[in-house]
Parts: C-alpha cells; structure tokens; sequence
C-alpha cells in the first residue's frame, strides 16, 4: 500500500531540484486520484540505447526465469527486478548497418519502411481525449550521412516524424501554452490590452506607412485574442498546472536528459500524452560524453574491438552504465507516482533496448529488450526470459499491438506473436549441463566453470569463474594473455582452464593462464564476444 | 455559343471599361504631374509595345516573367523599370523581337531608345526611398535580444561534430523568412507579422525573461536593474530595470511619462516580480520592438534626413543585423554621430569588431547563395568546410579592406585539411592536422594561404563548394550572369525539352549537342549570355576539382560584348579589366540593396552610378564602398507617405 508513496528527498535529489516546486509534491499526494474515473490508461514509453551493447557485460547468462543473476551493466535493476522483464535472444540473425538498427527498434525489421512504428500505431488508439497524441524525443540533431540514425518513430508512410530535444520547449508545449494554461490565456489577454492601448497612442501620430503596418500588427492581436477567447469557454484541466516549475536552460547533456525523462513522467501522469518515444542518442552516435570525462566519440569507442585498448574500454563501460542509469531512474520516477490503486508504472509499458546486439560487429543477435511496467495486467514482470531460439523483434511488436488492443493480423510481415509475456507458455533456452570444480596443485590452479566478467565495471579488466558451492576463482591477469586467450569471447561460456596463481583457504586466484578451452569446444573467432 | 466565349466576351467588355477608366485616370495624373514622359509613352511607346511585344510580354500569358502590357501609371512605369530597361536594351542590340516575328524600323528603335533615356536616365534625380517600417528578420529579431539581455536563448541539444541541430532558440521556434523583393531576408516589407511569429514571439519573451531571473543569469539582471539585496528583487531594482530596458528595446528615448506608468504599474501590483515581467514582456511584444524605424518622427509627403537614432539603427543593422551597442546609442543621443568624421569612426569601429562578420555569413551568403553548398554532401565537417571557403574569404576582403575586384582574382584562398586536396602544393602552407584519437570526423577551422604554386584556383568563381553546388555549364553560367554580374534572366519556358542524347556513332560533346538544343532565336536571346560563363568551366568535375585531362573540352568563348577568352583565368582577367564596371556595380547593388533592406528603384540609380564610378575611379575597397553607402542619399534620408485620403 505504502509503495506508491514516494521518497521526497531522492525526488528533489533525482530531478537536479529544478522541476517541481514544493507546493506541487503536496498536491501530488492530497489530490493525484482520480485523472480518470474508471480504469487507468495504459501509456506506452520507449527508450532507445543507441549503439548496440557490449556483450560481455551486457548478457545475462545461465540461470532461469526466475533464478538468474544480473549481468555487470543490468546491476542498478537488481532493485527493481519485480517490475521488469528482461528478453533475451530477440533480433535478426545476421549482421545490421546503423540505419537499419533503429529503424528495426520500433519497427520489427529495417525492411518495413513504408509503415507506422508500433508508438505511433499504439498512440493513436490510446489517445483518448489527452491534449497531445504523442510525444517523439532525442537528445541529438540530425545525422545527415545516414539520415535514419536520426530516428525511431515513423508516421504511417514510414516517413520520420520530427523530433524535440529542447526540455523546455516540451514543458512549454505541455503545459505553458495557452491552450492547456487558463493563467497563460489570462497573461496574453491582458497583453493584448496593454499593446492594444500602446498602438493606438502610435497611430494618433502615425504616417500611412506607419498606419499600415500598425494595422497589420493589430489584425493578428485581434486574431489571438479570438482564439483566446474561443478557449475561454473550455473546462477548465482536471489539474492545476500552474505550479509546475520550467526546467533550467544550458547543464550538461546529463541535466537535459534527466529533465526530458522527468517531464515524460509528468506528461503521462497528468494525461497530457499517453504515448512517447526518447532517444538517448542518434544511432551511430558520434557523441563526446565529456560530463563522464571521456573525450572520445561514442560510436569510436562502441568498436571497442577495432579499437581496443583498456581505457576505451572503460569508457564505452562507462557510457553505457550512463544509458542503464538513465532507465534506471525513468523506471524510478513511473515508480513514484500514484495512479489509481497502483503506481503510474503498473498502468504502463516501458520498452527499452537497441536495434543491434554487439556494438563492434553489428550482429543484429541477442538485441537488448527490457520491458518494464505491468501495463495494467498485460505483462508478468519479475523474469527472465530466454527464447530456445531467435525471436524477431516484430513479433515483439505484434504482441504489444494486440496486447493494446489492435486488431492486428501481422506487423512487419510477421504473423507470430511472442509467447510467454503473460507468463503463458514459451520454449526457453536450454544449455547442456556440465559441472563446476577448481582445485591447486602448488602455484598451479586447475578449474572449469562459467566465466564472466567482475560484476565491478570499475574493475572491469577482473573475470571470474564461477564454482558451484565455492567462492568464484578470481582471473586477474595481464593484458598479454586477455589478448593471446582472447578471453572476452568466452565470457558467459563454461570453460575449462589451467593457469599459475594462489589458493587462500580455497579462494583460487589465477594470474598467468596455461590453458583455456571451451568446455563444449566453441572456438574464439576473431570478434570477441 | 460556346461558354468561353461568353466569357471572352464579358472580359472585354469588362476590360473596355477598364480601358476607358484606366485612360481617364491617366489623363488625370498626367495632367495632375505636367508629365511629358507619359504623354510620351501613351502615344509612342505603348503602341510600339503593343506592335512588338504584347503578343508574348504581357500578364498572364507563360512568358510572361516579363510583363510589358500592365505598366500604365506613371507609377507603374517607375516600378517596372527593371522590365523596361531590359526591353529596351534588347531592342536596340537587335535580340528582340525574335528573328521570325516583325522587325521594327531604325527609327522605331531609336525613338523607344530615347524615350527611356529621358525616362529613366537623363531625367532622373535621385531621392530616398519611401519611409517603411520593417519587422526585425529572425535574425535581427536573435541578434537584438542577445545585446538587450545579455546571454543568448539557445535550444538544449547534445551535439555532435558531423550533426545538424538548430542551437539558436529563436531560429528554431520562428517562422523563417522568406527572401523579399530585394533577395535578402532581412527586406521584410512584404511579409506581414503572422500568428504564428506572434506565438513564437510570446514564447520567446517569456524565455528570455524567466531566464534573466533566474539564478544563472543573476549578473546580467543586475546589469540592468542595479545590485540585488539579500532581501530580493526590490522596487528599486526594478524601476532601474524598467528605466534601463524601454529606451534600450525601443532603440531610442522613451517619453518620461511612458517610463513612469510602467514604473506605477509594478509599484502598485501584488507580485513585483510578476508585474516587472509582465511589462517587460508587453514591450518586447510592442510594434516599437519588432519594427525598425516605427517610431522616428516623419514629416508626410517631405523628404526628410533620419534622425540620429534612426541612422545609428540603420548602421548597426547593416553592419551587425543587431541593435546598436551603447556606444552608438550614445552618440545618437548626443547628436554627435551623424557628423561625418564620427560616423567614419563609428563604422570603422563597428567593422573591426567580431559582429562585422555578419556581412559574410548573412550578407555573402545569400547574395551567392552559399547555403546550397549545404546539398554538396551529407558529410558535415566537409560541406561545412567548403562553405566556410566563401565566407571566410569575403570577410578577409572586408576586414582587410581588399579591392572590391578582388571578388572574381585573388591570391588568397582559405582552406582546411579537408579541401587541402584542391590546393596542389600550395596545401602545404597548412599547418600539420592530426585528428585527435577517438574522433571519427570533426569541422576543422580555416586557415588563410596564399595561392603560388596552385592553378585554377582564386576568387570566387573557381572555389570549390560553388562549383560543387552549381553542376552543369548552364547553372554555373547562370550563377555567375546574375551573382556576379547582376543580370537577372527569366525561367525558360516550360516546353524546351531535353538536351538529346548521343546517337549511335557520334561523338558529340555536350557542348556541342547543347549547342545544336538551343539553336532556335529565342533561346539564343539568354543563352548568349549564360552559356559562354558556364562552358569556361567545363575543366572542374561536378565535385569541383580542376580535372587532370580535358580531352575535346572546349572552355572558350566570347561574351556578348565581344571579348573573347580560353579559359576561366581569361575570363578573370576580362572581369577586372574591361567588365570591371558590371562586376562592381553589382557590388554596389548588392550591398545598397542589403543596407537599405528593401530592392534599388530606378531613383536609386544615380546613386547607384555615383558610387561605381567612384569606386572605378579609385580602385576603390570593401570599406571604401561601406562609407559610401553610410554617407548615401538613400541610407541618410527618407521620405515618409502623404497623408492618406
């Protein structure tokens, strides 16, 4: 009961204290019942990661449905593991040029270039009565030398629609324009008086020249005012706006970002939109995140094999957390705010992902898919579910479009929909078994497990090697032999390995490897991961 | 009867009325003016007209870009000088009429000849322009509100070397405007403020507003209102606020009384705060903010030199598309600045400043059309590169005070590590680049060589984002025709057909195929002129590189007047040399135009010739002609409308 009731200090923490003023958290708890009468609506939010994902560190591996252990980059969801549901083995097989990757985001497949994405299908039908069909967001311009990087929602002839990355101008869009804000209508009449009284004092000493262009400067103050007036006789909003506080200009890309996430929280909570689409970045991103003190291009550093070096890969570590960061806390804020019996979260659908899987060789494999929110009922959230075999994205999509209602056939060609959202039944992914042991012979270590990389991203060169009922074998190793190994590529896979190190009453630590296999014998190729 | 016949018929019925009317009404205002040159073109010149012309030249009828049939008034015929000018000039070289239609007679041509000698020549005195008050183009509109407040609006977005993403808030939310009949954008005249300018407008002031209170720009609120206490915005702030503001946003001193209702205003209301921006956003919405040159006193009907603060608006909207600085002001208001050394001082000052590249990047690049470099390539930091040359270049021609001639032949050229591969050996004058590790593509700055070693290259005509946006002999000609020597042609009409292909077996080039299209008298009327400008070209590829191997690529040809050349540097020297005065008389247009904000009348050419001839006379400079204009007939005066009935 107590769950929807929000933390006040992280709320003015979170939204770097600039986007509500107090006397709007308390009307948030006296009076947030009621938006809509009898059943909540269902919105629908998308958060596009640009630039694929570093597999090692982004794949969950092993485990079940319900029992599996977070992967290093989905470590800041452990809190909020009950509200979401991570897919795994959704994608195209093959690999996928920037372009098409965020075409295929909302869209199913690259190839489906002449319809709607699923927002702007899903937004239509849930519209209702709000003030604005829906919002299409970014943080980015445009990119002309691949001019569809630049997008990721499309009208109904697949003709991208336009996108807003100015906070400010969204906030004044949702609610400080007249048609939403009595007090703005009020503000622009008595204007209008007031320049009214200022140009007629003009024309008393006006030429004919003069004349005319006053004339026409106060044919459109009469055209405003008419307008205004038409809107006069409206109902009044259901809320009372006028407390809201406009984001600060300038600040970091992080402060944009974070403004942006806070106002899609607020548009949707106040019924101002039901549907919206945000790109953390344009696909292909040659973004600097320089507030993270990295100096070099995002999509320079999501080759992190072309370019490999340890530093580059701290940073693309880096900047991905940041992306994970920012679900993380649009997550958060859908958590804090009440909505009927539950919370704005549970009457949603969050989708969050990417359009490609491995950021260096573009596989379009194993594409990041988080969904978060119940969305009234519609999901079961709390698991992890990996498909036995590939699973396109458009059947995702197919399944979201008739979950909203839509009467959909197909999407994208595609005819199947994805089992198992509800928690009916679906073929998971089954690996074949095999057993975990270390044991040390001298400075000699011997072991088989499941490698993976240190849930630590700040220690990010350190691997692990789990060990049924043993503390996991520590990999600490010089960069010679992450190379020679080509160690990155097992991560995720049993292995079996021999090596020089230490045993600390039975907490195996290796820092030289002899050997290392593939316990089922994959072999490296020359793309880790 | 058929319909359209009934209606042909009512039309002229209609149009016999009008005829009638029409007449009447110019006996009268003939009459009315003692004006001979009407008499004159009413009983000569339009039956010569109609003989000779009408049959294509008039409204409504396809080739009509030119219209020789409307023009009745004597108003109407000042106004349409342009028309007349051309016409005539084509009659007399014998170009028009076509060689298939009737010819008129030696003495048919020699009397049109002197009729618009009279007209438009010798009888011409010139006078200022009409009194018209303009709204602030966008970008003036960006411009003033950053030097009235202090701090630029920009739109929040992450950006990223080779994107596109309006930063300026005020270019993104307004509409934009549309070049007017003087080609620039800042001729506003004919574009009427709209509702949706006057939202965005809205919008804006409150931006600009709720950010002059906020925390942030706690320095520049108090430039304005004075220090503000511990205890919060007080009503001395705000009276100092409000006092500071009104002659600053008007551009010019306030009535007391005005200052002090304002002032009472705030006083008495409930929230100070609230009231201070509420008249702050009333006055930047006020028609004395968004027009230039609404609230200067005119006499009706008198020709009358602008006031001080009207010539300060003038200047620093010419040089700067922005306000007046305090220093202008200053002088306005103490009557210092219309005195000719001070307003040489001034416009030296001004030109020296960083805003001075305004003429370049607003200026430059819509009188050559820079922006259509944009479509060159979808690679930013290269299209940026390439348009950055033409810039860069014309404002080292005026803040070094170059030679106006300089334009089409010039040693000095601006380039980067990204056009390095146009400047042959010249391009190791560039200082080493090596990108920074991790960045993919980045726009480099300029750097200035001079051309030594590198042929083809120098001046405009040959920089190669323009012969990259201008592909083909006929769009490079017809950029040159009307860019730099200021001859505006009408579209072709609408049934030419294509150039035709090789048939099987010839070896024709392009040239001589295009030859072949347009063989027919009427086109050779403009292709004379175009295509000569553009074949000289024929030795840079569509990318503007300068091509290693021409082949059978004929560049020569000959102008219209006669001189023949071989090639582009030929055509250079052409240019400088014995068409020095097209080329600077476009210049002097050009810039005249864009000063006045508004399209030369055939008053302005006096003015016009004046400064040429000065400019010829004394090899003049960029600078030389920016005082000109300054000290003009046309920038000092004005002339505001009789009282209307």
């Amino acid at each position: 009961m107590s769950r929807w009731k929000m933390n006040r200090r992280s709320w003015l923490r979170g939204s770097s204290g600039v986007l509500l003023p107090l006397p709007f958290l308390n009307l948030m708890e006296s009076r947030a019942q009621g938006l809509s009468p009898q059943s909540p609506p269902i919105r629908f939010v998308a958060l596009f990661k640009p630039n694929g994902v570093h597999p090692p560190s982004w794949n969950i591996n092993g485990g079940s449905e319900y029992e599996f252990r977070m992967s290093p980059l989905m470590k800041p969801f452990e809190r909020h593991r009950e509200d979401i549901l991570i897919l795994d083995n959704m994608g195209d097989f093959g690999f996928s040029a920037h372009q098409h990757s965020s075409r295929r985001f909302l869209s199913g497949h690259h190839g489906n270039s002449k319809a709607a994405s699923i927002d702007q299908l899903i937004a239509d039908h849930i519209r209702g009565d709000t003030l604005h069909r829906s919002l299409e967001l970014t943080t980015e311009g445009i990119f002309p030398s691949q001019i569809g990087c630049s997008y990721i929602s499309f009208d109904k002839t697949g003709a991208p629609i336009p996108r807003e990355s100015d906070p400010q101008l969204v906030f004044d869009r949702l609610f400080r324009s007249p048609l939403s804000q009595p007090k703005k209508r009020d503000e622009m009449l008595s204007l209008i008086d007031r320049v009214r009284d200022d140009s007629k004092s003009l024309e008393r000493k006006a030429g004919v020249e003069d004349r005319r262009t006053l004339d026409q400067y106060l044919s459109v103050v009469r055209d405003t005012e008419k307008k205004l007036a038409t809107l006069q006789s409206a109902k009044p909003g259901k809320l009372d706006l006028e407390q809201l506080k406009r984001p600060a200009s300038g600040g970091t890309m992080n402060d944009q970002v974070v403004a942006m996430l806070d106002l899609i929280v607020l548009a949707l909570w106040t019924d101002s939109t039901r549907c919206a689409t945000y790109m953390l970045g344009n696909e292909n991103s040659r973004m600097v995140f320089d507030f993270l003190g990295i100096k070099e291009q995002h999509h320079y550093l999501s080759h992190f094999f072309r370019h490999f070096c340890r530093e580059n890969m701290e940073s693309l570590l880096k900047i991905i957390l940041w992306h994970m960061e920012k679900f993380d806390y649009l997550v958060d804020r859908m958590k804090s705010f009440r909505d009927q019996d539950g919370t704005l979260l549970d009457n949603s659908i969050v989708l969050f992902g990417a359009g490609m899987g491995h950021s260096d060789n573009h596989t379009a494999t194993r594409v990041p898919t988080v969904l978060a929110g119940r969305g009234g009922g519609m999901l079961k959230t709390g698991r992890y579910i990996r498909y036995a075999k590939n699973q396109e994205l458009s059947s995702l999509h197919l399944t979201l479009l008739r979950k909203y209602g839509i009467a959909a056939e197909s999407y994208a060609g595609n005819s199947e929909p994805l089992p198992g959202l509800n928690g009916s039944d679906y073929e998971p992914y089954r690996e074949r078994s095999f057993e975990s042991w270390a044991r040390s012979e001298g400075t000699k270590i011997f072991a088989q497990g499941r490698l993976r990389m240190s849930d630590n991203l700040d220690e990010a060169k350190i691997f692990y090697i789990d060990v049924e009922g043993q503390q996991p074998l520590r990999l600490e190793i010089e960069f010679g032999d992450f190379h020679e190994f080509n160690v990155a590529y097992y991560c995720g896979l049993p292995i079996k390995i021999e090596g020089d190190g230490s045993d600390a009453n039975g907490s195996y630590k290796i820092t030289k490897i002899r050997s290392l296999q593939s316990v089922f014998g994959e072999k490296a190729l020359d793309a880790p991961g | 009867m058929p319909e359209s016949s009934n209606l042909r018929q009512a039309r002229s019925g209609r149009l016999r009325v009008f005829i009638v009317a029409g007449m009447l009404l110019l006996l009268f205002s003939a009459a009315s003016k003692g004006d001979d040159s009407l008499a004159d073109f009413t009983l000569h010149v339009r039956p010569f007209l109609a003989k000779y012309c009408f049959q294509c030249h008039s409204e409504g009828d396809p080739s009509a870009s030119i219209d020789l049939k409307s023009p009745q008034s004597s108003d109407e015929i000042d106004a349409a000088y342009e028309s007349f000018r051309n016409a005539v000039r084509a009659i007399t070289e014998q170009r028009m009429p076509p060689e298939d239609e009737a010819k008129p007679s030696p003495e048919e041509r020699a009397a049109i000849e002197k009729w618009y000698k009279a007209r438009f020549v010798d009888n011409v005195v010139a006078r200022p322009g009409p009194h018209r008050p303009r709204r602030l183009s966008a970008r003036e509109y960006r411009n003033t509100l950053r030097t009235l407040f202090g701090f630029d609006l920009l739109a929040n977005v992450a950006l990223a070397e080779d994107t596109v993403a309006e930063t300026s808030l005020v270019l993104k939310l307004l509409p934009t405007d549309p070049p007017g009949p003087s080609r620039y954008r800042n001729d506003t005249y004919s574009n009427p403020l709209s509702s949706v300018a006057w939202d965005s407008y809205s919008q804006l002031a409150d931006s600009a507003i709720e950010e002059l209170f906020s925390t942030k720009r706690k320095a520049n609120l108090e430039l304005l209102s004075g220090k503000v206490e511990e205890a919060g915005f007080s009503i001395s702030n705000a009276e100092r606020l409000l006092r500071e503001f009104y002659p600053r946003a008007l551009r010019r001193p306030v009535a007391e009384d005005q200052v002090r209702a304002a002032i009472e205003r705030v006083k008495m209301a409930s929230d100070l705060v609230d009231a201070t921006r509420f008249e702050l956003k009333a006055l930047l919405m006020s028609p004395g903010f968004l027009y230039r040159g609404l609230l200067m006193e005119t006499q009706p009907g008198k020709t009358q030199a602008v006031d001080d603060f009207e010539l300060a608006e003038r200047l620093s909207y010419f040089l700067w598309a922005d306000m007046p600085d305090r220093e202008l002001s200053n002088l306005a208001a103490s009557g210092q600045l219309k005195q000719s050394e001070t307003l040489r001082q001034q416009t030296e000052r001004m030109l020296n400043s960083p805003k001075a590249t305004n003429l370049a990047e607003d200026w430059a690049v819509q009188w050559l059309l820079l922006d259509n470099i944009v479509e060159v390539s979808t690679d930013v930091p290269f299209v940026v590169a390439l348009k950055s040359q033409p810039i860069d270049f014309i404002h080292y021609l005026i803040s070094e005070d170059r030679p106006i001639l300089e334009l089409v032949d010039s040693k000095v050229e601006f380039i980067n590590v990204l056009t390095a591969r146009y400047y042959d050996k010249d391009r190791k004058q560039l200082a080493p680049y090596s990108r920074p590790k991790g960045i993919e593509n980045e726009i480099v700055p300029n750097q200035k060589i001079q051309l030594i070693e590198t042929s083809g290259r120098g001046g405009i005509l040959t920089m190669p984002g323009l012969l990259a946006m201008n592909r083909g002999p006929i769009i490079r000609g017809t950029w040159i025709l009307e860019r730099i020597l200021g001859e505006f042609l009408p579209d072709p009409p609408a049934n030419v057909g294509q150039v035709r292909a090789n048939k099987e077996g010839e070896t024709l080039t392009f040239r001589q195929r295009f030859e072949q299209h347009r063989a027919q008298s009427t086109c050779a009327i403009c292709h004379d002129k175009i295509d000569p400008l553009g074949f000289v070209l024929e030795s840079y590829d569509p990318n503007g590189a300068l091509m290693q191997n021409l082949g059978s690529i004929d560049t020569s040809g000959n102008l219209p007047s006669g001189e023949a050349f071989a090639n582009v540097d030929e055509l250079k020297r052409i240019f400088v040399s014995s068409q020095s005065e097209t080329v600077v008389r476009n210049v002097v247009v050009q810039l005249l135009s864009y000063a006045l904000c508004r399209k030369l009348e055939f008053y302005d050419q006096p003015v016009v010739d004046e400064i040429t001839q000065l400019m010829l006379k004394s090899q003049g400079t960029y600078r030389q002609l920016i005082h000109a204009i300054v000290n003009s007939l046309p920038f000092r005066e004005t002339v505001a409308a009789g009282v209307s009935q």
